[in-house]
């Protein structure tokens, strides 16, 4: 399991366009357009701009994203996040300042006494 | 020093651009364009051209390279493709196959 | 019990036994323990605590929702998700808050966000400021409603307080610049006008 071990940072002068996948956390100074596909922790920094669609298990944006957000545990928008997309997580959660605008699903448990609209 | 590092696990399929350093220590491939200086880590594997300001290669490396100073393969690289640059080294261990061209001129 | 109990503050309180099935509207401030369906209309805010459940299509100026809402949430102002929230529905305000533990599904709407949450321009102001330095009471006081610059936009209106006030020296500055009217102005422009301090019309 190369997981915690290994850190990729993507530094704000670098472009790339494709696909990106695999192991590892990874920091997105730069950009990034296509798709994203990672096991661990996606982090997107506050110059970063990813455009496109993006699995990871975890995802910290402080940047932009655009695209669709799928993630199996959180998605953390901070602050000075602008994404744009459909996310599908565990935990989402919005910071006062996030500007989002899209889909979010979480499952959600309601109380027996509203059966599910 | 680098600011941009591709980690052991990471696979990156397209093309790469920018104005910075590069460190590959996982997979590319596709193409590669920097203003700066690409690094080929020991284990990583690229399958790409590269277009830079300098290039050294510990890992292995298929497609060509051209840089605007110089190409470095060291010990144990495994390069396949064809070389530009106005200075290149190659140390003992290297293994490369392709042709080289220093007939570059110098900025 | 009341059915709708009032607070001490002028907010209404649906308390936890009372079911109401209907439309709900006003001016006030409310805070939801029971269950309501329908429909809820507000001019002010909407509180949800946990253990309320609102099956109900809400339009008000701000909502904290600790609890259930299924239905659409429209705020002018803001909207936030408390760590005990469940909501299913979509959203639409310009800020919109989800805190850790909150489960929500649906579509948000932020396109009346700024993008950029710039300060009120008129805190940039120096000029008045300048002067007023020295006795920088913050207007505090507030019998006067500190404010003069309200009714303009706030960045231009120092220029005309200042030169007069300047004139009548530090200590006079009869209140003349200062428009008797002032409105209760929004907190904000309170706030900004007080780094202003016109202190001088006070006296």
């Amino acid at each position: 399991m190369a997981g915690a071990s290994s850190v990729g940072v993507i530094g704000k002068g670098i472009t790339i366009r494709g696909s990106l996948s695999g192991g590892g956390d990874l920091v997105i100074e730069g950009q990034v357009e296509g798709q994203v596909a990672l096991k661990n922790h996606l982090t997107i920094e506050s110059g970063g701009r990813v455009q496109a669609t993006v699995k990871a298990a975890d995802l910290t944006v402080h940047g932009t994203a655009e695209g669709d957000i799928e993630a199996s545990g959180r998605v953390h928008l901070s602050s000075t996040a602008r994404v744009s997309g459909d996310v599908k997580a565990a935990q989402v959660v919005l910071e006062d300042g996030a500007v989002f605008n899209g889909t979010i699903e979480m499952d959600v448990k309601l109380p027996d006494v509203l059966q599910e609209r | 020093m680098a600011n941009t590092v591709i980690g052991p696990d990471l696979v990156i399929d397209g093309e790469i651009s920018g104005d910075e350093s590069l460190v590959i220590q996982g997979t590319v491939k596709g193409r590669i364009a920097l203003q700066e200086k690409v690094s080929v880590d020991g284990a990583a594997v690229v399958e790409a051209d590269v277009d830079a300001r300098a290039v050294e290669v510990s890992g292995r490396l298929t497609g060509n390279i051209q840089a605007s100073e110089r190409v470095e393969l060291r010990g144990e690289c495994r390069v396949v493709g064809d070389i530009r640059a106005p200075r290149i080294l190659i140390a003992d261990g290297a293994n490369f196959k392709g042709s080289v061209d220093m007939d570059v001129k110098e900025r | 019990m009341a059915a709708i109990s009032k607070d001490s503050g002028a907010a209404t309180l649906i308390g936890p036994s009372i079911v109401i099935s209907g439309k709900i509207s006003g001016d006030e401030d409310l805070t939801v323990r029971g269950r309501v369906e329908g429909t809820l209309e507000l001019s002010r805010g909407l509180v949800v605590d946990p253990g309320g459940i609102v099956k109900a299509d809400v339009s008000a100026k701000s909502a904290v929702i600790s609890g259930v809402v299924v239905g659409n949430i429209r705020a002018e102002e803001s909207v936030e998700l408390t760590h005990e929230a469940r909501v299913v529905g979509d959203i639409t305000a310009p800020r919109v808050v989800i805190l850790d533990g909150a489960a929500y599904r649906g579509r948000v709407d932020m396109s009346g966000a700024p993008v950029a949450a710039a300060p009120r321009p008129a805190q940039a102001t120096p000029r008045a400021p300048a002067r007023v330095t020295a006795p920088a009471r913050p207007v505090t006081p507030l019998a006067r409603p500190v404010p003069p610059p309200a009714p303009p936009s706030r960045a231009p209106a120092p220029s005309a307080p200042a030169p007069a006030v300047a004139r009548a020296s530090v200590q006079r500055a009869e209140g003349r610049p200062v428009p008797p009217p002032a409105p209760p102005a929004p907190p904000v422009v309170a706030g900004a006008s007080r780094k202003k301090v016109i202190v001088r019309k006070r006296k």
